[in-house]
């Protein structure tokens, strides 16, 4: 085994892997960007190098560097983690060469696997099903309305060259496929230089399944059981489980042995990841194979019991796999929510600041794999994944509900994240069903919020969270001040119904709220038609968690208020409440609806200064609050933030320029 | 008439009284998003409290055909009652009954509750929604405006005075909102000047809406006479509750204690990241400011005008607190007129009031320019210097970066008085910055230098290392502690408990004299 290996990478992968090389009592060494300084892996680990810039290409991509670090550091070996230099064949060949031991598969593998054609051949080779296609490229539309005909509406037409779905066209008919092709062509040649154009079936709203592989340097190959992750925005995971509720013990061994196959043909060592894509009869096709530890390998390890970084370490360093497949034992389910700093609301956009609060919650069966902690830097320059909440049940119905609970407990404040949307997602009946595919957020979300209302009883239980925390938080402020209220013939306050109504968008609340006769923290409350016995823990109300016993049953919610406005999260659920005695009620009507004010379409600066920085550019789309411009005054730096959502008309100015306060900068369309 | 009859007429004329101005210009009210005067108190304040006084006062002028009109209230509705139990003392001008004009018995009702708070101690609450002075009445409505102004200063910093202004007040009235200790202006429905827009355009052919001329925003952004601007009257008088939470009665009581929530050892690491390792490199003040206290809550005043400085209210361990701060994300944290004036009016509002003073520093110095001496930064610096002196309550500091030249002395510092000064280790208090102090002290050095770049940079790092940093002051017991800045929240709660029975004086004298 290794004594001391280096890892290439940040966030809570790099933490992850450090706990288990401390496990196994090998010393680690951490690398880390100039922004990363304070972070917590660079503190996890035993020693730290610092590698240069905060911009990726100038650190956590800079090859020679992380191998002189090692190689410095008198390492035997790099861990590469997921993303940056992971799949980086290159990389893996350089540390290589320079003696040290790459904790993956070996670069010639890399290079095969990670090239779609090569692929594809070895995948055949191997006898992995593929989505139904035509093997070459199409040479012309007639060729194009053959094979779509013998394919069956709707194909997909998939260019040969390049990614990211760059000149990928739908067809859904016969009359739209000469249009399609021609614009596919064209995009693909405009990006690429080529355009072969693949033609195959377009699979509507599959799932996604992927099964994890494991391979020593004898030859010996197992898999660990499938993945499925079919919840996914824009290609990128949001919920994973193991296992799936579509895979039963007969197709888990199809695939299985599949993705063995595929391993043994590609000479694959290491833990590696099969992709599959499922559809609704039950048939499955193979995508691609990464050759890396995934991002959700965790729930994998939960229901195997297994640690799939230590069985890395003892691979990589040359030792048997210590089972054969037979070995794998499956137990329970597990479910994974990944944490983004993103804004689902305004189309995932990242977010980034400080986090200013951070409490994690912790259980039994609940595990948080996390990169932060309170006083991280959410920054522009790395992935927006923070951190990875998972849990383990006997069955998957207790596994989602202890993953909700945490959820539901998790606390995280200075950026915005998915929390809530994750949450949702758990909460939705369609996932509770099991049904799920790739196309889940598109059905049922928009904006990062349900189509569908939530129930009414959620919404009851945020009620009565925000009511309980209002009144008495007012009783508070009222008992500060008796000793200001003249004593003379006060009357003796008799306990009776305390009566509130409270809104939010689209709904009115009618609530009572009747202390119990023996402790001040038991409450009988009606909401509308509904009425619960609720049991308060003693408030203390910096933290805006709150745990409320309704019928017996626990609850945790999140709340963030200011005066009679209140902010409630719970299984997903966001609402802000207002809350009015009656009589402030009937006032209220009077009001006009606070309208937002017209966003104004001009940036005026600030302050005098220097413009350092001008961070868009014409035509570009930019969000309310997004740093636009940096101007330096007195030696410091400021963003100067957009005043709206809208498209950058003009720029005013350029890098270099002085401006004085309330000069204009960028004008806007709106 | 028997008994029954007259409480009927009693009755009787309790309803016309309160109609004000009739159905009509209730609606007329309504319509325009307004309250009206009764329904404001009836929101404000605790249910059935409110007690009227001068109900059927009615004005006494005979010009003008005025004798045919006669409203009782005359405009303006007067009493007490009690905001979340506790006293006050309100006046609200009624728009509906002859556009709120203040007429000679309309000023002397407000004057009445204003002399009665003053006597009893209790807070003055002026919701103002007014044309301003009857003419038809013609200097006796003057008169009345001059009483009143006179009572606003009697009771200045004898107990708390909070303006609302919801609708207009024009002219002569926006003294008496001036007069007092924060003004609460609602967005779109109000507006204060001196001369409205027509005069205006009458004499320098300027055009303005009144909106851009004395709106809310103006008074908030720009010249900086508003203290809060709020989307309708029930967030204004919210805002009012709101504010009063942090007042005490009058000057002899302490602002009320709540029982704390929060616990006040608590620590937070966040704060140890706070501050950028690169002292060019800005951050959010009011991150330090809403982390450290009571949960995490912090009624920001003037939060649109001088961005530079931040001022408010918030609690520690359940004790109100005023915080006065730098804010390096705005001018860099510089002071400049704005600033200075809104520190120096926050400070002596915190000082009149009992409320203890926690200042957070971070300031490069005073902001250089032509303007700003052309526009006096000399006397309204020395503003901040006078009212920080001046001020007797516990003085609490905290260091957090820069701290430089003469803007160091006046933010609160030791010698000011201050009782307890803390440092974060990031701090740099010194004459002035590394790159300024090396020009000077080693002009000679760096211009017979080989390499006078290199040496400069050399020098100016040897003085960033030795100087720019808190130690030097705590050597001199400027800085009683420098602390980590996790601990700030407990550390300033052991130090604000400790003062609790603070008592200052000064030497005998009519009153002292600050530079206005």
């Amino acid at each position: 085994m290794f004594e001391k290996v280096l890892i290439a990478n940040r966030g809570e992968i790099a933490v992850r892997v450090i706990r288990t090389c401390k496990r196994l009592g090998i010393r680690t060494v951490a690398v880390f960007s100039e922004i990363d300084s304070r972070s917590l892996h660079v503190r996890e680990a035993d020693e730290a190098v610092f590698l240069g810039d905060s911009r990726s290409e100038e650190s956590y991509l800079n090859k020679q560097k992380i191998i002189d670090a090692a190689l410095s550091h008198q390492c035997e070996g790099i861990h590469p983690g997921y993303g940056f230099l992971s799949e980086n064949s290159e990389f893996a060949e350089m540390v290589s060469r320079s003696g040290l031991i790459f904790i993956g598969p070996p670069a010639t593998v890399i290079a095969t696997l990670g090239d779609k054609i090569a692929a594809k051949n070895l995948a055949e080779k191997a006898g992995l099903p593929f989505v139904p296609g035509h093997a070459r490229p199409l040479t012309d539309l007639d060729e194009a309305m053959v094979i779509a005909e013998d394919l069956g509406y709707p194909v997909l037409l998939k260019p040969a060259a390049g990614g990211g779905g760059k000149g990928m066209r739908t067809v859904f008919s016969r009359d739209e496929l000469a249009p399609a092709l021609k614009a596919s062509q064209e995009e693909t040649r405009k990006a690429f230089g080529d355009d072969k154009i693949f033609i195959e079936r377009f699979m509507t709203n599959p799932r996604h399944i992927e099964i994890q592989i494991m391979a020593d340097q004898f030859g010996n190959v197992i898999h660990l059981g499938e993945r499925e992750c079919s919840i996914q925005r824009r290609y990128q995971k949001i919920i994973e489980e193991s296992p799936s509720p579509a895979v039963d013990d007969t197709l888990r061994g199809e695939m299985g042995d599949l993705a063995c196959a595929l391993s043994r043909e590609a000479g694959y060592t290491n833990a590696g990841t099969v992709e599959f894509i499922l559809d609704h009869e039950g048939n499955f096709y193979f995508l691609e194979m990464n050759t890396r530890l995934q991002v959700e390998h965790p729930v994998t390890e939960m229901v195997t019991s297994l640690d799939l970084v230590e069985l890395q370490l003892s691979v990589a360093a040359g030792e048997r796999l210590p089972f054969d497949q037979d070995g794998v034992r499956f137990k329970g389910w597990a479910l994974e929510a990944r944490i983004c700093a993103e804004d689902p609301a305004l189309g995932f956009m990242p977010s980034t600041g400080m986090i200013t609060r951070y409490a994690a919650p912790k259980g039994r069966h609940i595990r948080l794999d996390s990169g932060i902690e309170a006083g991280s830097l959410v920054s522009v320059y790395y992935d927006s994944m923070l951190a990875k909440m998972v849990a383990w049940g006997e069955t998957r119905e207790e596994a989602r509900n202890s993953l909700i609970h945490a959820l539901n407990r998790y606390h995280l404040e200075g950026v915005i994240s998915n929390t809530n949307l994750a949450n949702a997602i758990l909460n939705h009946p369609a996932f509770i069903k099991g049904e799920m595919s790739t196309g889940f957020i598109e059905e049922y979300f928009d904006g990062g919020k349900m189509k569908a209302a939530p129930s009414l009883e959620s919404l009851y239980f945020m009620v009565m969270a925000a009511t309980l925390v209002y009144h008495n938080r007012k009783n508070l402020v009222r008992d500060s001040l008796q000793p200001m209220v003249a004593r003379v013939g006060q009357a003796h306050e008799q306990k009776a119904w305390h009566h509130y109504m409270v809104k939010d968008e689209d709904n009115t609340f009618n609530i009572q709220l009747l202390e119990g006769p023996s402790s001040k923290n038991s409450w009988t409350i009606r909401v509308n038609d509904g009425q619960y016995e609720v049991i308060t823990p003693d408030f203390e109300f910096y933290r805006r968690r709150l745990k409320l016993m309704i019928n017996g049953e626990r609850h945790y919610f999140y709340l963030q208020y200011r005066e009679n406005f209140i902010w409630v999260a719970f299984c997903g659920i966001t609402r802000t409440f207002e809350i009015y005695s009656p009589r402030e009620w009937e006032l209220a009507k009077y009001m006009p609806k606070v309208k937002r004010e017209a966003p104004e379409d001009v940036l005026f600066s600030p302050m005098p200064g220097l413009v350092v920085e001008i961070e868009v550019e014409e035509g570009e789309r930019v969000y309310r609050g997004q740093d636009l411009v940096i101007i330096e005054s007195m030696k410091m730096e400021s963003g100067v933030s957009s005043p709206c959502d809208g498209e950058v008309e003009e720029i005013r100015v350029q890098s270099g320029q002085a401006v004085e306060t309330g000069d204009v900068l960028i004008t806007f369309n709106i | 008439m028997d008994i029954e009859d007259k409480i009927k007429e009693l009755a009787r004329r309790n309803l016309e009284a309160e109609l004000g101005g009739g159905q009509r210009r209730i609606d007329q009210q309504h319509a325009k998003g307004k309250m009206t005067a009764r329904e404001r108190i009836d929101y404000l304040l605790d249910p059935g409290s409110f007690e009227e006084l001068d109900k059927f006062v009615v004005h006494r002028c005979h010009d003008f055909g005025m004798d045919k009109k006669k409203i009782p209230g005359d405009g303006v509705v007067t009493g007490y009652g009690t905001i979340n139990g506790r006293q006050v003392f309100i006046f609200s001008q009624d728009f509906t009954v002859f556009g709120g004009s203040l007429s000679g018995p309309f000023g002397e009702k407000v004057c009445k509750i204003m002399d009665l708070a003053i006597k009893s101690g209790a807070p003055v609450i002026g919701l103002n929604d007014s044309g301003g002075a009857r003419i038809q009445e013609g200097v006796v409505s003057l008169g009345s405006y001059g009483e009143i102004f006179k009572r606003n200063v009697w009771a200045s910093g004898v107990v708390p005075q909070i303006s609302v202004i919801m609708g207009p007040c024009a002219g002569g009235a926006v003294y008496s909102p001036a007069l007092t200790d924060f003004i609460i202006m609602v967005k779109k429905t109000s507006n204060m000047f001196i001369t409205g827009p027509q005069v205006i355009k009458a004499v320098t052919s300027e055009e303005v809406t009144p909106e851009a001329l004395g709106g809310a925003m103006t008074h908030n952004a720009k010249s900086g006479v508003a203290h809060f601007a709020e989307d309708s009257d029930q967030a204004a008088l919210d805002r009012v509750k709101e504010l009063l939470g942090f007042l005490p009665q009058n000057f002899r009581e302490m602002p009320p204690v709540i029982e704390c929530t929060d616990d006040p050892e608590r620590k937070d690491k966040s704060l140890n990241k706070v501050i950028p390792t690169n002292p060019r490199v800005p951050y959010d003040i009011k991150e330090i400011i809403r982390t450290v206290l009571d949960n995490n809550l912090f009624l920001e005043v003037h939060r649109h005008w001088a961005k530079n400085m931040v001022v408010g209210f918030g609690r520690l361990n359940g004790m109100v607190v005023g915080i006065v701060a730098n804010q390096p994300r705005f001018l860099a944290g510089c002071l400049d007129i704005d600033a200075s004036m809104k520190c120096a009016r926050f400070v002596r509002t915190c000082d009149a009031f009992n409320i203890p003073l926690v200042t957070f520093v971070d300031v490069p110095g005073f902001l250089p320019g032509v303007n700003q001496e052309y526009g006096g930064i000399i006397k309204h610096g020395a503003k901040i210097i006078y009212a920080y002196c001046e001020a007797t309550v516990p003085k609490l500091t905290v260091v957090t970066r820069k701290a430089y030249g003469g803007a160091y002395d006046v933010m609160s510092s030791k010698h000011h008085d201050a009782d307890i000064n803390y440092a974060y280790p990031t701090a740099e208090i010194a004459v002035m910055g590394p790159e300024g102090a090396v020009n000077i002290i080693f002009r000679k050095e760096i211009e017979e230098a080989d390499d006078p770049e290199a040496t400069r940079e050399r020098l100016v790092e040897e003085y960033r290392n030795n100087f720019a940093s808190p130690f030097k002051a705590a050597e001199l017991g400027y800085i009683d502690q420098i602390i980590s800045p996790e601990n700030t929240r407990p550390r300033l709660i052991k130090a604000l408990m400790m003062l609790q029975k603070k008592r200052g004086s000064f030497p005998e004298r009519r009153h002292g004299n600050i530079p206005l």
